[in-house]
């Protein structure tokens, strides 16, 4: 991941993203830079999609005691 | 040849036994089951040939046992200081069909009563969490299928796994302890409980009282992914989310990457689609305005032009040129008698002495 945001998070950050285009706050000033953005997220999303791995830790604590 | 007194021989004894069989497992059928004071449990675990005085605590007691149950009891062997042989029990599970299915039952009804499986108290388990803890066995198939559909659907989650056993006698302690490590730690979103598919006994651990409760009582919502389908165990029913199978509960607590992914897409293309339309939308509403105030000037110079035609009727009509054209004269110079006036026609101007004068009747 290129930050410490999770999936979930990139997701929910690029659907409020994709919401400001069907808001009422929509400015045409701003939403070629706002595009390219959720473009850039999107992609980033993409590539964590194909490659990110689960972190995966065997605990050491013995619960048979 | 030694010699003991009785204390020392019990001791010696004793102490051989617990050397020998620190722990036992025996399973056999109950007979004779009373309560002391509300305290104690006695009851003999017998065969055809052969049976065990057992004695335990009511709060080791953790299932609804009665005479003629086949049970399993894990206990240690003594011999008390009266030199009875007793077999002081730490745990008890139902063995057997039967006894699996009546103790089920009476347990299932009791926790029901007392609300552990409210529905009103499940509370949901999103997917796509940051950090979630496993209990499972690390080497039980259930686990290794867990893993790999999560692994295969879903990426970036941290999950913490507490390896116990999900079987047998001792299944049901370490599995609270477990359950306990993570709700004390309070680091991860969810708890799933993972357990392969196997036999009725097999899965009897999952039926026993104080693991339905501490699942019931946990802060951190459980997932249950234990046996198959058809497989319902009292802490599924006591879980915040009953998954089919341990690959069910893979699923239920991820997104598809693939779906995703394709979501992604769409969401940005429906996005892309969505500001093309506003753009379109914005230069026609910039057109309809110019061709408003396009439509505006035409009217008003058309206006001007009917007022202009109008204005220039009326100098027409003022014109003298068009009165003299009408057959009328002008007549010029003083009117009084005997001078001489200028008479302008549309083709003549004719000077003309003034004879008479008359007023107008």
């Amino acid at each position: 991941m290129k930050d410490n945001k999770t999936l979930t998070q990139k997701i929910k950050e690029l659907e409020e993203k994709i919401d400001w285009f069907y808001s009422d706050d929509f400015e045409l000033e701003e939403a070629t830079i706002n595009y390219k953005t959720a473009i850039a997220l999107a992609k980033e999303l993409q590539e964590d999609l194909n490659n990110l791995q689960n972190e995966i830790e065997i605990l050491k604590e013995d619960f048979s005691k | 040849m030694d010699s003991f007194t009785p204390t020392e021989f019990i001791a010696v004894v004793n102490q051989t036994l617990d050397y020998a069989y620190s722990s036992v497992t025996v399973v056999g059928e109950v007979a004779s089951f009373k309560v002391n004071q509300g305290k104690w449990v006695f009851f003999d675990i017998k065969d055809e040939e052969s049976s065990i005085s057992c004695f335990m605590t009511l709060y080791q007691l953790r299932i609804p046992i009665e005479d003629g149950m086949k049970v399993m009891v894990k206990g240690v062997p003594k011999i008390t200081k009266w030199g009875k042989f007793s077999f002081t029990v730490q745990a008890v599970q139902p063995v057997g069909e039967g006894s699996l299915k009546k103790v089920y039952e009476i347990l299932k009804k009791k926790l029901a009563d007392e609300g552990l499986f409210d529905p009103a108290k499940k509370r949901p388990i999103p997917k796509g969490l940051s950090k979630i803890g496993v209990i499972s066995s690390t080497a039980a198939a259930g686990y290794a299928d867990f893993i790999k559909i999560f692994n295969a659907r879903w990426g970036g989650t941290k999950i913490q796994v507490a390896h116990t056993q999900v079987q047998g006698i001792d299944a049901p302690d370490q599995i609270i302890r477990a359950l306990k490590y993570f709700n004390e730690r309070g680091e991860v979103e969810a708890i799933a409980i993972i357990r392969g598919g196997g036999s009725a006994d097999d899965l009897a651990c999952f039926n026993d009282e104080a693991l339905v409760r501490a699942v019931a009582s946990s802060k951190i919502p459980v997932i249950s992914g234990i046996g198959h389908e058809v497989d319902e165990s009292l802490v599924d029913l006591a879980a915040d989310v009953r998954a089919s199978t341990p690959s069910n509960a893979a699923e239920l607590l991820t997104f598809d990457r693939k779906t995703t992914a394709s979501s992604v897409n769409d969401m940005v293309n429906r996005a892309g689609q969505n500001l093309v339309y506003k753009i379109s939308n914005i230069k026609k509403e910039q057109r309809d305005k110019m061709l408003q105030v396009s439509n505006i000037i035409n009217l008003k110079i058309s206006g001007y032009r009917k007022e202009l035609s109008d204005k220039i009727k009326i100098l027409g009509a003022l014109d003298p040129e068009k009165v003299l054209e009408r057959g009328y004269a002008i007549l010029r110079g003083e009117i009084s008698v005997g001078n001489v006036v200028k008479i302008t026609t549309i083709s003549k101007e004719i000077k003309a002495e003034v004879k008479e004068i008359n007023e107008r009747q």
